[in-house]
């Protein structure tokens, strides 16, 4: 098996996407498709008092009109059972769903969706996350203490997940330390915002619905709709046409249900389109705004002594998935870092805001900003450079984390050594410029998963998996994997793919983990295959199959290149008796044990399964008239393990580094005082331009990180969008002379800083 | 209730004259989506943010999303589906995918049309010029760089 690290990578759905022929959710429609629309709640908290669709579905054109009396009465959520389809009684953020509408066009459905008379009894409006933790404060689900919940999610009242990491005595740590430095870091929520808005299309065929949507989660989308809409996982099949980028925004359970109860209302196909306003204000996908408070002790020689941190993140008015970023806030605040004594705790707070969810490495790139920032401030109490107050205190190989996991082989000190060189640390820079270094760490993701893979009678093969394609390219390299493992062409490959009702489950496009996991399922059914394979060389070539090499499209005996024999021909021969087929999962690694430490709220995030290591230096400019920054440079260095897809792994990283960005300078959710969104539009929420872009270098730091995916892979999606926002903090806090401690850091904190 | 206006319109989208009859107020990227029935063109905002809906009317970038598809009439349209040369890709298209400028590529259509239009009107940009003649034209996945790539190369006459 030779590895294919191959310099030319051309996509299987390039051609697709460049010619305009590849096919998105949105493109597809059905004789007699119906368009859906949503009436929204338009108010953060109240309670309904008046719902009224008769004049709704008077109008020519109108279908059906559903509400929360249309479908089973199920709460969901994957942490807490919180959420309803729609509205019950009571809204709680202006995006929430309370009436759906389906129609002959959008057009009607949307004067229904207006006619529907809903009428509110005002309920106060909780924004404020730390208020929210007060005794006295409003409650945002007053029947909080009914909803069923995962066993270890620690609740009380607006504390939707409560966690808390203990290692060694944090008191006595401070003690010991000889300065103790204090910060408090604040960070806006902000949004994936993929260029795709949703789309979804259902259509029943006697009990059995197939629904088209642009999820990044396949299988958790069906779950979702067959615990909602009370179905078996069989009489659900979700299939999912080229998705058009997600960044976390399109995991989790959307609207596939609803859409799915107003094609059985009207025995119709029905479809329903977002537009970008509803793209920003109704998915339970927003980054989560926090407040970070730290406080770190350290010795004059820069050894740590101590760390104590109190997290309270916006979990928005449904908890979704947010109900693990307590406990991976609290790994990220504690950061990579050798500190013998450690004490954080995390608060998942509920408001009236729209509701968290996973965006590319959650919590990750505000508190790293958070954790980053205050690490430089620690390090100039001690009068020592950053970088090398980072190479001190930063775990190694064989070091115990903060959480008490003893890492095996990673790669964190050689990612600050190669990032620092990527941008000439050290060197002499005009007075308007400055590099900042930030480091950053997150998860590989060990989750079950599945593939099958065929050879059919000319040799040609189909790789049929669970796995997503969102756009990184995980799916694309699968081909390799399967490739090197039967001496095949990536290209002799076809992939089937983003159909549940035709594959073995996968976790998704999320967490990084298509390689990780999906690699490992592709490589053992593939593994099969080959197995098949050198019976029949052997049998072909008289020899023992454990001398069969498979190599170049063909088998032959090792030693002997000249006894051979193609694999289209085994095939053929396969095709008349036993079948080719493999089907794989392979067992995920476990979770590598923790010692001296306890966590409360404890959702498996203490410990790190083969964790994925960065050093971000970047080179910025400020015009201190004005406040506004410029990167002018980024060097990113990243273990990831080992590389299999160079091209695409550089495209991961190119793309995380732009999202930092514009999370560190433009991208910010704000808020009217009713907690409704005041720039849901691409105008007044900016994304980085190509004109934005800096010079991105990057290198990868390859070595075998114990427990990582096929051939030494960790995941690396996320991974790239976790330090470039603290690496850039820390640039402009050497040109401003202190910290801007609000994120995002636009030209305006930037120059009020500057005045202070 | 009145009866609503159509209008009856030719477009000539890729060389092809398509006889449409369509409400005044529809812009233009839903007639070529709907109407016409190539989805190659996407939208991605509806108000001229994102790019993703640019084509090409008589060879200047124009995002569809913000034009009334009547007003498109008597002019030379060109959409994605238009870039091949015959059963070639175009440079561009075989660069993109060489240089890895292609992600998800929901934004791809329009930045290329955008390229395409940059590269008639200035067959050898500076790296800076690609930049802003690509502005208009936003990418979530790619971070700009390999996409620039792909237009330097299909510059410089590399396919």
């Amino acid at each position: 098996m030779t590895p294919t690290t191959q310099p030319r990578f051309v996509r299987a759905d390039g051609p697709d996407k460049v010619t305009g022929s590849g096919r998105y959710t949105a493109d597809l429609t059905l004789t007699g498709m119906l368009a859906a629309k949503f009436r929204y709640a338009d108010v953060s908290h109240a309670r309904i008092t008046k719902l009224d669709t008769t004049a709704a579905l008077a109008i020519p054109g109108v279908f059906a009109v559903l509400t929360a009396a249309d479908v089973p009465d199920v709460h969901f959520g994957p942490f807490v059972a919180d959420r309803t389809l729609f509205a019950r009684d009571v809204v709680r953020f202006e995006g929430e769903v309370v009436a759906a509408v389906a129609a002959i066009t959008p057009e009607v459905a949307q004067r229904a969706a207006d006619a529907i008379v809903v009428e509110y009894e005002a309920l106060p409006v909780i924004t404020d996350i730390e208020d929210a933790l007060g005794a006295g404060s409003p409650l945002v689900h007053t029947g909080w203490s009914d909803y069923g919940a995962a066993d270890p999610v620690v609740r009380d009242r607006n504390d939707a997940s409560f966690s808390s990491i203990t290692k060694g005595d944090v008191d006595a740590g401070l003690a010991e330390a000889d300065h103790i430095v204090e910060s408090r870091y604040v960070a806006d929520g902000c949004h994936a915002a993929p260029i795709e808005p949703r789309a979804v299309l259902a259509q029943w065929e006697g009990d059995k619905v197939t629904i088209w949507t642009s999820t990044q989660v396949p299988f958790d989308a069906r779950a979702g709709v067959c615990e909602t809409l009370e179905l078996p996982a069989n009489r659900v099949r979700i299939i999912v046409a080229h998705l058009g980028g997600g960044f976390g925004g399109k995991c989790g359970f959307h609207y596939e249900a609803h859409v799915a109860a107003l094609a059985k209302a009207t025995k119709r196909p029905v479809r329903l389109l977002f537009s970008r306003r509803e793209e920003f204000l109704a998915p339970d996908r927003r980054r989560e705004g926090m407040v970070i408070d730290i406080t770190t002790g350290v010795r004059n020689d820069g050894t740590i002594t101590a760390r104590k941190a109190w997290i309270a993140i916006d979990n928005g008015a449904y908890t979704a998935d947010a109900g693990f970023f307590p406990q991976l806030a609290a790994m990220h605040v504690a950061g990579p870092y050798k500190i013998p004594n450690v004490h954080v705790d995390a608060h998942l707070v509920y408001t009236n805001h729209q509701p968290s969810g996973s965006v590319r490495a959650p919590t990750a790139p505000q508190t790293c900003w958070a954790l980053e920032s205050h690490t430089d401030e620690v390090a100039a109490a001690v009068g020592m450079d950053p970088v090398a107050f980072r190479r001190l205190n930063a775990v190694d190989t064989g070091a115990v984390g903060p959480s008490g996991q003893t890492y095996g082989e990673i790669g964190v000190q050689q990612c600050i050594e190669e990032a620092t060189k990527l941008v000439g640390y050290g060197q002499t820079l005009p007075d308007d410029e400055a590099i900042g270094v930030a480091i950053g760490w997150w998860p590989s993701f060990a989750v079950p998963s599945g593939a099958y893979l065929k050879l059919d009678g000319d040799g040609s093969g189909q790789i049929i998996t669970g796995a997503q394609e969102c756009g990184t390219g995980a799916v694309m390299t699968l081909r390799q994997l399967a490739a090197d493992e039967l001496g095949m062409d990536p290209e002799n490959f076809e992939l089937v793919y983003q159909d549940t009702s035709v594959a073995p489950y996968d976790m998704g496009a999320t967490g990084s983990q298509t390689l990780f996991n999906n690699g490992r399922a592709v490589v053992a059914a593939a593994g099969q295959v080959a197995e098949q394979l050198r019976k029949l060389a052997a049998e072909f070539l008289e020899a023992a199959p454990g001398d069969i090499v498979l190599a170049d499209g063909h088998a032959h005996v090792a030693g002997s290149p000249s006894s051979t024999v193609s694999i289209a021909e085994l095939a053929g021969i396969a095709a008349g008796g036993e079948l080719l087929i493999g089907h794989g999962s392979g067992a995920p690694p476990a979770a590598p044990p923790l010692a001296g430490s306890s966590c409360v709220g404890d959702l498996g995030m203490a410990s790190f399964v083969a964790p994925q290591f960065s050093c971000h230096a970047v080179r910025v400019r400020l015009d201190r008239d004005t406040g506004v920054v410029r990167v002018l440079e980024v060097g990113a260095a990243h273990d990831s393990g080992t590389i299999i897809n160079e091209l695409g792994a550089l495209g991961q990283v190119e793309g995380g580094v732009m999202m930092g960005v514009g999370q560190a300078l433009t991208e910010g959710t704000q808020y009217d005082d009713q907690g409704r969104q005041r720039n849901a539009g691409l105008l007044e929420y900016k994304l980085q331009t190509c004109a934005d872009t800096p010079v991105i270098r990057t290198h990868f730091v390859q070595i075998n990180t114990p427990d990582a995916g096929p051939r030494g892979a960790k995941g690396l999606a996320e991974a790239p969008n976790v330090a470039t926002a603290a690496a850039i903090s820390n640039a402009l806090a050497k040109l401003v002379g202190k910290p801007v401690r609000r994120l995002p850091m636009t030209a305006e904190r930037v120059w009020e800083a500057m005045q202070s | 209730m009145s009866m609503p206006i159509k209008l009856s319109i030719d477009l000539n989208v890729n060389g092809v004259d398509y006889p449409v009859t369509i409400e005044p107020g529809r812009n233009l990227v839903s007639v070529l989506r709907s109407e016409v029935g190539l989805t190659g063109t996407k939208e991605g905002c509806d108000d001229c943010e994102c790019g993703a809906c640019m084509v090409l009317l008589d060879g200047q970038p124009v995002n569809s999303c913000s034009y009334l598809a009547a007003q498109a009439q008597g002019r030379a349209i060109t959409t994605v589906e238009g870039v091949m040369r015959g059963a070639e890709m175009h440079p561009l298209q075989r660069n993109l995918l060489e240089a890895g400028g292609v992600q998800c590529g929901f934004c791809t259509p329009g930045m290329i049309m955008s390229a395409t239009a940059l590269l008639a009107r200035n067959p050898s940009p500076t790296e800076e010029e690609i930049r802003i003649g690509l502005s208009g034209n936003l990418c979530r996945c790619t971070g700009y760089a390999k996409i620039v790539a792909a237009v330097q190369a299909t510059a410089a006459g590399r396919y």
